[in-house]
This record gives C-alpha cells, sequence and structure tokens, in this order.
C-alpha cells in the first residue's frame, strides 16, 4: 500500500523523534521541525508519537496512492484530499496534492505504522549536510510499515483530532523564553530589547536555525565554546539573535541571551520567513 | 564534588566553570555512571551538560555530584592517532604573514605538539584540539568560507582541528588529510558502534605528521 512521490514541491524529507546520545559527537538531534503536528499526525493513526513521517515544506509536493489506504495529516493545512488534523482513507490512484495556501510551513503526513525507512543514529531523519537518513526523491516509492492503522476503523473513513489539539499557527501569542546560560553577560538594555522589540523571521532561515531581523542587541564576547541546544538564542558580534533549530551546530561560541520553552518551538518552526515574533520572559 | 550548576532550557543542565582536571575526570566519570533520568551529556571546552528526559532541579543534580568522588590522576593509557598532512591549505601563507613566521615555520609549530581532543561538535566527527602552540593563535577569519572540504587541518582562536564533514567555517585553512574522521555509512542502523564510526572521541590524544 504505497505511496508513490511525484513532486518534492519545495521539499519533503524523512522525520521522526530524531537522535539521541551523539550530540557528544556533534551529531544534532535532528527529527520533526514541529514535534507537535508530527505526534498528533501520528496519534490519529494509532502510531508511536514519534514514528517515522514525512515532513512536507510548503506547497507544490505530490503524492499517489498506488492501493487504497489511510493517511494521517497535521501541521500546515497545506493538502487539498486530506484535511490537517484528519485521518482518511484514500483510493488507489488519488493524488495528495500540497498546493494549498496555508499558515504553517511544515506538514506532517503519517501512515499506519510509520514510514519504513533505515535509521542512522536510531533515528530515520534525514540530514543531507552531514549524509544521514535516506533522501527521497520524485519518483521514490514510500511504504508504511502497517497494513491498518493500529485502532479500529471498522466503518469509518475519518477520523478528526479534537479541537483542542489543533494549532493554526494564527496568532499573535507571545513566546516565552527561559535565560539562556549567558544571560547575567547581556546587559538590561539588552535583556529588554529582546522582549520589546519587533522581530521577524529572516528568509535565511532553515532546518540549522531561524535568523531574526530587526534591531541589534549589544553582545558581550564570545565564549569559549559549549555546547548548544535547539530553542536557543545565539547572539553573534552583529547582535542579531539566531534561534538554533534541530539539525544546528551541536557547540558554538556565541553567547546565548535566551532559550525558547519547547512548546513554544514548535509554534516558531511553523513561522514563515517575514512572520512578525512576539517574546516575553517567561514567569519562573 | 562541588561544582556550579545553572538551568539551560527545560531539560537542561549544565555544570561550568570546570578545570581541565575537573572536566577530564567528569567525564571518565560518566562513562560508568549517569544521574538517573540523564538521556546524554555533552562536554564543552570547560562545561558539561547534561540533558534530562524531563524537567529536573539544579539542586537534584548537585546531590548526584556531591555523591561522586572523580579520579585524583589523569587517565595513563589513551588513544593516540597520527594523521599524516598535505601542508598546502590556502591560508598557510597567510597565516605567516600575521604571525610573522616563515610558512616552514608554521608547519614545524603546527606539527610538534601532542594534541588532545577537547570537544567534539559542531558538526559529526569535528574535534576542537587543545595544545596549540600559542604563537599560532588567531582570531577567526573575518567572513567565514561557506564550504570548507573534509578533511581539512586548520585553526582557529587556541584550537587547532580537522573539518569532518564538508561544512561552513571560520578558521584558517593550513592543509588536509587523507584520514577519515567521520563515517557517515557505519552510522547506519539502531545503535551504530561510535568506534565504527568516529576516528576520534573526546580525550584522545593526536599528532599530526607532515608529508609531501
Amino acid at each position: 500500500m504505497p505511496l508513490e512521490i511525484l513532486s518534492t514541491g519545495s521539499g519533503i524529507a524523512l522525520q521522526d523523534g530524531g537522535r539521541r546520545g551523539w550530540l557528544r559527537y556533534g551529531v544534532p538531534a535532528g527529527g520533526a521541525m514541529d514535534r507537535h503536528a508530527m505526534h498528533a499526525a501520528n496519534r490519529l493513526l494509532g502510531n508511536k508519537a514519534d514514528a517515522p513521517v514525512v515532513e512536507v515544506l510548503m506547497q507544490g509536493a505530490r503524492f499517489r496512492a498506488t492501493d487504497d489506504l489511510w493517511v494521517a495529516l497535521a501541521g500546515a493545512d497545506s493538502c487539498s484530499l486530506v484535511a490537517a488534523w484528519s485521518a482518511k482513507k484514500v483510493r488507489l490512484g488519488e493524488v495528495l496534492e500540497f498546493s494549498k495556501k496555508a499558515v504553517g510551513l511544515f506538514a506532517y503526513l503519517a501512515v499506519p505504522g510509520g514510514f519504513q525507512a533505515e535509521h542512522w543514529f536510531g533515528s530515520v531523519s534525514a540530514d543531507p549536510r552531514n549524509g544521514l537518513g535516506k533522501i527521497i526523491r520524485k519518483g521514490d516509492i514510500v511504504e508504511p510499515s502497517a497494513r491498518q492503522p493500529g485502532l479500529s476503523t471498522g466503518g469509518i473513513g475519518r477520523r478528526l483530532l479534537i479541537e483542542e489539539e489543533r494549532r493554526k499557527y494564527l496568532s499573535k501569542e507571545y513566546f516565552s523564553l527561559l535565560p539562556g546560560p549567558q544571560f547575567e553577560l547581556f546587559s538590561a538594555q539588552a535583556r529588554e530589547a529582546l522582549v520589546v522589540s519587533e522581530w521577524m523571521v529572516s528568509p535565511k532561515s532553515d532546518r540549522t536555525g531561524y535568523r531574526l531581523q530587526g534591531p541589534s542587541i549589544s553582545v558581550p564576547d564570545s565564549i569559549p565554546s559549549e555546547p548548544v541546544l535547539p530553542g536557543s538564542f545565539q547572539v553573534p558580534g552583529n547582535g542579531k539573535p539566531i534561534i538554533t533549530m534541530v539539525d544546528g551546530p551541536t557547540v558554538g561560541g556565541y553567547p546565548k541571551i535566551a532559550v525558547l520553552k519547547d512548546v513554544d518551538r514548535d509554534r516558531l518552526a511553523q513561522c514563515a520567513p517575514g512572520t512578525q515574533l512576539f517574546f516575553k520572559w517567561a514567569d519562573s | 564534588m562541588q561544582v556550579a550548576l545553572k538551568a539551560y532550557g527545560e531539560r537542561g543542565l549544565l555544570a561550568h566553570g570546570l578545570s581541565e582536571l575537573e572536566r577530564e575526570g567528569l567525564c571518565r566519570t560518566l562513562l560508568r555512571e549517569r544521574p538517573v533520568g540523564c538521556v546524554e551529556y555533552v562536554e564543552g571546552y570547560d562545561t558539561v551538560l547534561f540533558v534530562f528526559e524531563q524537567s529536573v532541579a539544579v539542586s537534584d543534580l548537585a546531590k548526584w555530584f556531591d555523591g561522586i568522588e572523580l579520579p585524583q590522576t589523569a587517565e595513563a593509557k589513551q588513544n593516540i592517532h597520527e594523521l599524516p598532512v598535505i601542508y598546502d591549505g590556502a591560508d598557510l601563507k597567510s597565516v605567516a604573514e600575521q604571525t610573522g613566521l616563515s610558512e616552514s615555520e608554521v608547519i614545524q609549530i603546527h606539527s610538534a605538539p601532542l594534541y588532545t581532543v577537547r570537544t567534539m561538535g559542531f558538526s559529526p566527527g569535528f574535534s576542537y584540539l587543545d595544545g596549540l602552540d600559542p604563537s599560532l593563535h588567531l582570531p577567526r577569519k573575518d567572513s567565514p568560507r561557506t564550504r570548507i572540504e573534509p578533511g581539512s587541518v586548520a585553526i582557529g582562536g587556541s584550537h587547532a582541528g580537522v573539518y569532518s564533514v564538508a561544512s561552513p567555517g571560520g578558521w584558517h585553512l593550513l592543509g588536509r588529510t587523507e584520514v577519515q574522521l567521520f563515517d557517515a555509512r557505519a552510522a547506519r542502523g539502531a545503535k551504530p558502534d561510535p568506534k565504527k564510526v568516529f576516528l576520534l572521541s573526546p580525550g584522545d590524544r593526536i599528532c599530526f605528521q607532515p608529508i609531501d
């Protein structure tokens, strides 16, 4: 019951919960940029939360069902055949076309049992910069690991996720920040500037990091290289923060003023270049 | 053991301000035992990051530190790797100019020490090497290169290093080695053997052998 890739559009990649235990060798965790959406897509089919999914970036990707099969989608609502936050049985020959304009950057496509794929450092996550994971291309076939969803689907053709679990990626809600390891080295003005300024996601953003456009904040000297976690606001000499994402460098010498709360890193992942961002320090 | 600890994000705790002896002893201890719930740890220059499954209080990790005793002497037997290097790097000349040395002196000074792998990262298998002679300490290049080939032997700040995968970088290139530091093919599987994937691990010693 496979899917054939007709077009990769802006970009598609196999992802899962990512790699664990390899940071000390310089291997980034990788995995889905928006873990919440990946978990939701998997849950709709009764899969393990971190089962392999296809991460679909923006528009253009197309897949053809070469048999009847259940699929689930979550994240950006960009597929015309299956709505985000729902699972549906699609029929042989139907085409999943990710062509709808949507808020959010990534849609997550799940199939029963997760997609079959080889593991690298315990994860299917595609990290072409480092030569890890299978890169899926036009013409490739991707297959589910199970024939049926891991929950009862007798007589039904569609499942929906409850409203509270869905995200619209629309809100101007604040992103909550925890103090970063070098918070104390930054001036009071710099800490204030981070939460009162208007920031925008730069077009020079990718799975390694989201760069911010906005004012320059004053930066202390660089530090001896230390471990860097996803969600960290590293501030290089030009004073424009870079928020490390899942494929980002594992160590670095730029001071880190703040760290996003985990739930907000998933939300940030869905913010396209040009999106305005508002930050606040979390109540501790 | 008494250490300075601070929170890093929701699930990270950073031990910082560690002396080299403390850091080295701690890392050897971590090969044998880890705090409960710690899913991984990462060596930094004078730091060790602990990543936990769930949020953990600084005081809980402090208790674990109270209970451990570090080995008092440095480990005697360590792996020593010899890397043959062709010194024809694009920055050899500019490094000579900036340091006031001749190119052959740069090569001689760079290939003299026995280096120690202090930290690995930013990319898989890249090693920050301690032991670079102070006469070769230079600030990183103002505009980093967008692509540096794997095997490039370089210096940056007080460190020497070898690029393990093609990546951008701001270090000064002195030469290249054909020895592979990272073999992505060996990384296949659920739990690959790090010794097959990476030539080096933190704590290893290496020296450079100039060849033609």
